[in-house]
């Protein structure tokens, strides 16, 4: 006897079943820049507590950033959901053996993290509203007289940073059903790729707020800096050289996780093998290897070594290719992971 | 420019953007190492100050031509088989004032405009942007205009086949020429960019071999070859190894059995192209299913892949043998013809015969042969003649079924890829 499904798992009804669209790959782009600021950001607190010369870094601006990119991100994973009244269900339970549960909790941690550490900032990164907001530097005044405090909103911030950047790779990874995502190297992958576009954008951040620009006003720093974003920053920042550096190593150890990530695919059964070649040469294998391999890898880590070495200018082209790929690979994953089916065993 | 390999189908269109991603990176960093990403470089050309341009032009035409030549005469590149674009004389002729004027307003021509506007210059994204909107412009006025782009077309002309002279003698012409440029572009920044030559320019007194002396020998030398190999196409006329044809037909490797090919059209293979070189009309009163009609005057050098297995087959043999022949003279490995035609065909596989006086083994094979004829629509003939006596008279031939697919017939060619230059 052959039994036949005839709901929309049947491959002849739905041959790829596409539940997820642009909100789960955007989410889980700024969840993984998020938990990149969030580590990159949280080191630096630590580090500014007994290294008082860089105390005004690129990094005061990442936490309150933060905070707003989480926002966004947020709202497009609550778009996705299905029954949006209900949302408040997941915070009534805790399940240890599933991932969404974990996810959502983590959220809930990050943002008191994430307001502590923006607090702490916000006189660096908005003098003016700091100013026009007395309780709030008064509150940021107190916890740095007592940097035990600022010691713990930086472990915190980089604990939770590292927990929600593996959380959005694991979320994938734990879906059995598709064979492309059945691999626990996702979740270092997110990882790594969020902390590069972390460096990056905090690369970014600096060329848009120039530190040289002599005015407090961020309205006023971002027009100055889209006059002049081609330029290179301030000589004698080492900030955004130390920035390249980490940005780079960030981008390698993705690339060889990437690597790992599809060589463990190869060396496992025939489905994963059908699976990972829809991003190898595949449907998706364009999209892969020109945008998240070629343009959002490759070709930075060769433009920041060249600028590392002073060979070529430093630009901001570097970081929004780091950017571009890294939403370039949640998309291509995420599209390329649901085309994956165990079906395919049986053609 | 990922035509040749593209065109053969050694992969498919991902793999095609992949490779035009790495081509493009390659040629816009050539073009910016050559300094071609500044409009001051490109400018300085037209007041032979610095000659540049045409220098990495040349260079980049005869390593091209020369390279493909020898390639095609190599038997590796099939020079027919490469995209033309076809000439239309006055709207070329317009449409080349047109981007001339653009070179000259905004210092670039679209190639090094994409390159300046990626190093970052304003002038080049300015340009990048004013190509974009020209572009949308055109699409705009295009059906205002189509009448005159399509107007005094020539088809795919090249210089040799124009002035009818050998291709390879217009190869030695050009490498000549290109020597002559770069000596010329050499003495010009001399004169006018009053630029100091180089050491191992072409014009420097020096006496020694330098890199470049010996590079312009050596494709001066392969313009030389070029002029007395001849040409380079695979054109009409063939060369064959008689001793290999010879064996070929002497062991029968050269046909297959109507046995075999019904036994394959059975199966439903469709590793095979089978090819009817009868006229139009015989072909529609009676074929072999899946068969397709190319009559033997219609046979072009493109009738598939020069490794495809292809099977001929005629009335009788005389036909199919000819197209056999011209195409294993043209290097198709795998053509064979129908042993007896469609005689054999209708003799052995449409309307077998079983004579009255048969044994019960060839009875027992005539059943396998009578499912076959019913299998192509005709009808075994059980004890009218015996085996060895002269046919009696004809069954009328039924056309056979429609196939069960479209109906229509395996293209001869696979499907036709995007052309591109």
């Amino acid at each position: 006897m052959i039994e036949t499904t005839i709901h929309r798992q049947n491959p002849m009804i739905d041959p790829a079943f596409h539940a997820w669209g642009w909100e789960i790959p955007v989410y889980l782009f700024l969840g993984g820049l998020v938990a990149g600021l969030m580590i990159l950001s949280g080191y630096h607190i630590i580090r500014a507590l007994w290294d008082k010369d860089r105390a005004h870094g690129h990094y005061v601006t990442a936490p309150i950033l933060s905070l707003a990119l989480l926002t966004v991100g947020m709202g497009a994973l609550f778009l996705d959901l299905e029954h949006k009244l209900y949302v408040w269900r997941l915070y009534l339970t805790f399940e240890v053996t599933s991932p969404m549960s974990w996810g959502s909790w983590i959220l809930l941690l990050v943002y008191p993290a994430l307001a502590a550490s923006a607090l702490l900032t916000l006189p660096q990164t908005f003098p003016k509203l700091a100013r026009r907001l007395p309780f709030c530097s008064r509150c940021a005044g107190a916890l740095h007289d007592c940097p035990r405090v600022v010691q713990a909103i930086g472990f915190a911030n980089m604990l939770l940073g590292v927990m929600l950047g593996i959380y959005t790779g694991i979320l994938l990874s734990t879906l059995s059903a598709r064979p492309l995502w059945n691999s626990a190297l996702l979740g270092p992958l997110f990882l790594f790729s969020g902390l590069s576009t972390g460096a990056a954008t905090i690369h970014l951040l600096a060329h848009v707020r120039r530190p040289d620009s002599g005015s407090d006003d961020f309205s006023d720093a971002v027009l100055s800096a889209l006059v002049n974003w081609l330029r290179p920053p301030a000589p004698g920042h080492v900030g955004t050289q130390k920035l390249e550096h980490a940005d780079n190593s960030f981008l390698t150890v993705e690339l060889l996780l990437l690597g790992l990530f599809i060589v463990g695919l190869l060396s496992s059964t025939e489905v994963h093998q059908r699976a990972v070649e829809l991003i190898l040469t595949g449907p998706y294998a364009a999209a892969f290897w020109v945008l998240v391999v070629g343009c959002g890898i490759v070709l930075p880590l060769t433009l920041q070594f060249l600028q590392a070495q002073h060979r070529i200018r430093s630009t901001v082209v570097p970081a929004l290719l780091v950017i571009g790929g890294s939403l370039a690979l949640r998309i291509v994953i995420v599209a390329a992971g649901q085309a994956s089916a165990w079906t395919v065993a049986s053609h | 420019m990922t035509a040749p390999l593209f065109k053969y189908g050694l992969f498919g269109d991902e793999i095609s953007l992949i490779v035009a991603f790495g081509i493009g990176i390659a040629f816009g960093f050539v073009l910016e190492r050559a300094g071609f990403g500044n409009a001051r470089v490109l400018a300085a050309q037209f007041y032979f100050r610095d000659l540049r341009v045409l220098k990495v032009m040349f260079t980049a035409i005869v390593t091209a031509m020369t390279g493909v030549y020898v390639l095609s005469r190599m038997g590796v590149v099939d020079l027919s088989l490469v995209y033309l674009t076809p000439t239309f004389l006055w709207p070329q002729i317009v449409g080349g004032l047109i981007l001339g004027v653009g070179f000259v307003i905004g210092g670039y021509c679209p190639g090094t405009s994409c390159v300046s506007a990626a190093t970052g210059r304003i002038d080049g994204i300015v340009y990048v942007l004013g190509m974009i909107f020209g572009l949308i412009g055109f699409a705009e006025i295009y059906p205002m205009v189509e009448n005159f782009a399509h107007s005094s077309a020539l088809g795919q002309i090249t210089l040799s086949s124009l002035f009818k002279i050998p291709y390879g003698v217009l190869v030695f012409a050009v490498v000549v020429m290109a020597v002559v440029a770069f000596v010329g572009a050499e003495w010009a920044e001399t004169k006018f960019g009053g630029k100091k030559p180089d050491a191992d320019s072409l014009l420097a007194p020096a006496k020694t071999l330098a890199p470049s002396r010996l590079l312009a020998g050596g494709i001066v030398g392969l313009g030389v070859i070029a002029a007395v190999s001849g040409d380079p196409y695979r054109g009409p006329f063939a060369r064959v190894d008689t001793r290999e044809l010879a064996l070929n037909a002497g062991t029968k490797a050269d046909h297959i059995s109507v046995d075999q090919l019904a036994d394959w059209l059975v199966q439903g293979r469709n590793d095979f192209l089978l090819v009817d070189v009868r006229e139009p009309a015989e072909f529609a009163a009676y074929h072999i299913p899946e068969a397709i009609n190319v009559p033997l005057a219609a046979l072009s050098p493109d009738i598939a892949d020069r490794t495809e297995r292809i099977v001929f087959y005629s009335d009788g043999s005389i036909h199919s043998a000819q197209a056999w022949l011209l195409l294993k003279s043209l290097g198709y490995s795998n053509a064979y013809m129908l042993f007896g035609g469609l005689e054999e065909w209708k003799d052995s596989i449409l309307f077998p015969r079983l004579a009255a006086d048969a044994t019960p083994e060839q009875k027992a094979a005539f059943d396998k042969r009578a499912a076959t004829a019913a299998h192509f629509g005709g009808a075994a003939q059980t004890g009218v003649a015996p085996a060895t006596g002269t046919p009696t008279e004809t069954p009328k031939l039924a056309p056979p079924p429609p196939p069960a697919g479209d109906g229509a017939a395996p293209a001869a060619v696979k499907k036709k890829k995007k052309e591109g230059c």
